[in-house]
């Protein structure tokens, strides 16, 4: 923390007292009047640096979610309240949506929050404003209208009973109409204007972005700790690489938050009193999915006898030290609604179905290292993986894991590490550049499936289908879940795309990807935002 | 013998044993060690380097595992072992690389006609200004991380400064007595550089590899330490300290252990050249 003012002013003591409350800490004794400290600098120490402040990668929405609000917010038990939209409804078609907007808000530019710019919002982001929200909401969106000042319709081309929950997803947040027509686009991408609880003071690239506290902010959402500005004057949002240098940097006290905090240091940071934070993200898990249109693995029978090599659960359990959870679902994570434990079950450890499964794919020989031969041909399999931006520190130990119990039956795994800019230039993306995926996707509903399997055609391509697989009946049961209104039948359609992945196993989860934290006990309050886990430090205070 | 004399014979004999080269005795231990390592590992141990064995997972040094173990309980000692086959090639191949490169470039900014020496001189200069580390971070941007890469990226790293050097020991070997009595003589310019002015101007490189393959080895695990060499799970040593460095709070032999082990190769490859080196300006004074 850098020279906090302390201040006796009742109203943010109250604040604070409320907000320990509302958190649930109210077994701990809250801090007298005399103990808070308004103002400070939370300096925080993140993993990865985005290119700009607002788009579509997790970590870009992390960071916009502290300066644009959002429509809606999601709670933790996965309900959808407002916030900049005070109440919304859908026609009985479920074709229409109708949102009304927060009244005296205003955009840190000078300019209100109003139904057109909203409208505008939801077109931009489908120009290429945001890639995520483009694809979430392609097929569906047909038009935003404003009908007067504060309300806004959103008219859809097929019934989407979960949009209210996907925007509360930071991909989301709402930007001033002025500022996205009047500036430049390297200027939106520094420093977006939106009506949020900080805005971007100065980035100082490779090194961290410097967050001001919005002094006009009166749009928080419904499920925030407090009314009013930001305790805080600023944050300084830094970017640590190193994970064991993030967590030295939380005990010298050059940090007061850490963000991915590392599995063998979660126990010890918890015994030295830091508040630890722990998100399992919904939507897709640490999954890997197989190549089904080149090499070995479009056969079905050596992609499950790939899955029934793997210990996956002990793998996990072993590096994850009881911090990271297994996830044998390769479809969604445990935390989406509508998740399948039976799709998750599916492949337990089973190496004697696992060498079967290659003798009838007739992958009967052996080269000198082991690895299974056919026709000459040895059963070498390519993963590339994001090493340090998709897969952490943890998560490259954990495929260490996989490619020495796939080697156990025959295959051999060649790792490849690749770093962010290989991986973002699409350089592993063609299906001739690899055999296995693996990756994430950050969600809170089960619809993620349909970015993740819709077909892809030569029209309409889908780059984020990892298994190039393209067969309409998968399809049609993630498209019938997405339009279903009653939850139950909605669960169901889910379920059966889960079911359909793992049968034909298309992808196995590995494990549930984390958002965690570890925070100073001098700082109170940061808490995690229910659609992606990225640290909240509008209602953080520091104590003396 | 008498009374007198035993004392001092037995001074002598301590002094003489003083006098021994143990550093390099130790030094040549250790190198050999390292070659059977590389060559033979199972000779070293028993276990399997990728063998997996959670229970015993992130281990303190002990009877069972003299090094510890890693986060999947892997044998830290069986690693070390096995890595020596992979970061002496490596060490080796950067020096052959550095080596090769510098004999080229140098012997041409000497011997070539003088525009082709000057151009050749000014691209030495280039290199120079690049920091060594940077150019063969450059080169492995370039080419992807790969143990390949490596031997090119350090080779290329390390070829200026021994560049230098052999052109100006080709120079010096020139302006040679020696060399004028044989222009003198009538032999041939290819005769003079291949008979006087060649042996005479290379011989000091013969230490200089040597000193040159512990620093290659020490700036290949670097660049393995940041993630730019041999990809893990891979033994290789600079992988290995890149491995333990998640741990370092937690479990510090992990990255000790394998450092100490950079150390030692860096050091018994110098103490193995500085007395070549030695040797070889005792048999240029003689």
């Amino acid at each position: 923390m850098r020279t906090p003012r302390p201040l006796l002013a009742a109203a943010a003591a109250v604040a604070a007292a409320t907000a320990l409350t509302l958190s649930g800490c109210a077994g701990a004794p809250a801090p007298s009047h005399d103990q808070i400290v308004q103002g400070g600098t939370i300096v925080y120490a993140h993993q990865q640096e985005p290119a700009c402040v607002f788009g579509g990668w997790i970590e870009q929405a992390y960071l916009s979610y502290q300066v644009l609000d959002n429509l809606t917010s999601l709670t933790a038990d996965h309900k959808v309240v407002p916030w900049l939209a005070t109440s919304w409804g859908t026609s009985a078609d479920g074709l229409t949506w109708t949102f009304t907007l927060k009244r005296g808000v205003r955009f840190t530019d000078g300019t209100p929050l109003t139904a057109d710019a909203v409208a505008y919002n939801f077109d931009y982001w489908l120009k290429g404003g945001n890639s995520t929200a483009a694809v979430w909401l392609a097929g569906y969106y047909r038009s935003a209208k404003a009908l007067d000042a504060s309300t806004v319709r959103i008219t859809l081309a097929k019934p989407y009973p979960n949009l209210a929950e996907n925007l509360s997803q930071a991909y989301f947040g709402i930007q001033s109409q002025h500022a996205l027509q009047t500036r430049t686009q390297a200027q939106n991408c520094a420093a977006p204007i939106g009506s949020g609880a900080f805005l971007v003071k100065k980035w100082n690239r490779g090194q961290d972005i410097v967050l001001v506290r919005n002094p006009h902010y009166t749009s928080p959402p419904a499920n925030a700790l407090h009314k009013g500005i930001a305790h805080v004057a600023e944050v300084d949002w830094r970017f640590v690489a190193d994970p064991t240098t993030r967590v030295a940097a939380l005990q010298s006290g050059q940090s007061n938050a850490i963000y991915d905090v590392p599995a063998v240091q979660w126990k010890a940071l918890g015994a030295q009193g830091y508040q630890l934070e722990k998100y399992v993200t919904a939507g897709r898990p640490q999954q890997i999915s197989f190549n089904t249109q080149v090499g070995p693995f479009t056969d079905q029978r050596v992609r499950q006898a790939f899955a029934y090599s793997l210990n996956r659960k002990q793998i996990v359990d072993t590096i994850g030290r009881g911090v990271i959870p297994y996830e044998g679902n390769g479809g969604v994570s445990r935390t989406t609604p509508g998740y399948s434990k039976r799709a998750a079950d599916e492949y337990g450890y089973d190496p004697a179905r696992a060498n079967q499964l290659l003798d009838a794919a007739g992958w009967t020989g052996r080269n000198a290292d082991g690895t299974r031969t056919k026709g000459g041909k040895a059963l070498t399999v390519t993963l590339p993986y994001g090493a340090g931006s998709i897969i952490n520190a943890d998560g490259a130990s954990i495929l260490q894991g996989v490619k020495e119990e796939a080697a156990k039956v025959g295959f051999a795994v060649d790792l490849i590490p690749v770093p962010q800019s290989g991986l973002f230039s699409g350089a592993y993306s063609a299906p001739n550049t690899h055999d296995l995926s693996v990756g994430y996707w950050t969600a809170v509903t089960a619809g993620i499936l349909y970015i993740n399997w819709r077909p892809s055609t030569k029209a309409d391509p889908n780059y984020s289908n990892s298994a190039f697989y393209n067969d309409p009946a998968l399809e049609s049961s993630i498209l019938a879940g997405n339009s279903a209104a009653d939850p139950a039948q909605q669960a169901a359609d889910y379920g059966k795309a889960q079911q359909y992945i793992a049968d034909h196993a298309l992808s196995i989860g590995v494990y549930d990807r984390l958002s965690t934290l570890a925070v100073s006990p001098k700082l109170k309050d940061v808490w995690q935002e229910h659609a992606q886990g990225g640290p909240t430090f509008y209602d953080a205070y520091f104590v003396r | 013998m008498t009374a007198l004399e035993a004392p001092g014979q037995t001074l002598n004999a301590a002094a003489l044993l003083a006098r021994r080269p143990w550093g390099l005795y130790v030094a040549v231990g250790f190198a050999v060690l390292l070659l059977v390592a590389a060559v033979a590992p199972h000779l070293l141990t028993s276990r399997d380097p990728s063998a997996l064995d959670y229970p015993a997972a992130l281990q303190a040094p002990s009877l069972t595992h003299w090094f510890g173990t890693d986060e999947s309980g892997r044998d830290l000692y069986t690693r070390v072992v096995f890595g020596a086959a992979i970061s002496l090639p490596i060490g080796l191949g950067a020096a052959v690389v550095g080596i090769v490169l510098a004999l080229l470039l140098g012997s041409t900014a000497a011997l070539a006609p003088r525009f082709i020496g000057a151009a050749v001189d000014r691209l030495l200069e280039v290199m120079f200004a690049f920091p060594a580390l940077l150019l063969a971070l450059l080169l492995i941007t370039v080419s992807g991380p790969s143990a390949i890469s490596e031997v090119f990226a350090v080779g290329l790293g390390t070829a200026p400064g021994y560049a230098r050097m052999v052109r100006g020991q080709i120079k010096a070997a020139k302006g040679a007595a020696y060399v004028e009595a044989a222009t003198a003589l009538g032999h041939s310019r290819s005769r003079i550089v291949r008979v006087h002015i060649l042996p005479n101007a290379l011989r000091p490189l013969v230490a200089v590899f040597a000193l040159s393959i512990g620093q290659s080895i020490v700036w290949a695990s670097s660049l393995s330490f940041l993630g730019l060499g041999v990809a893990p799970p891979s033994p290789e040593w600079g992988a290995l300290l890149d491995a333990g460095r998640s741990y370092i709070t937690v479990t510090p032999w992990l990255l000790v252990i394998p450092g100490l082990v950079v150390v030692a190769v860096s050091i018994a490859a110098t103490t193995i050249g500085r007395h070549l080196q030695s040797r070889l300006e005792r048999g240029d004074r003689a």
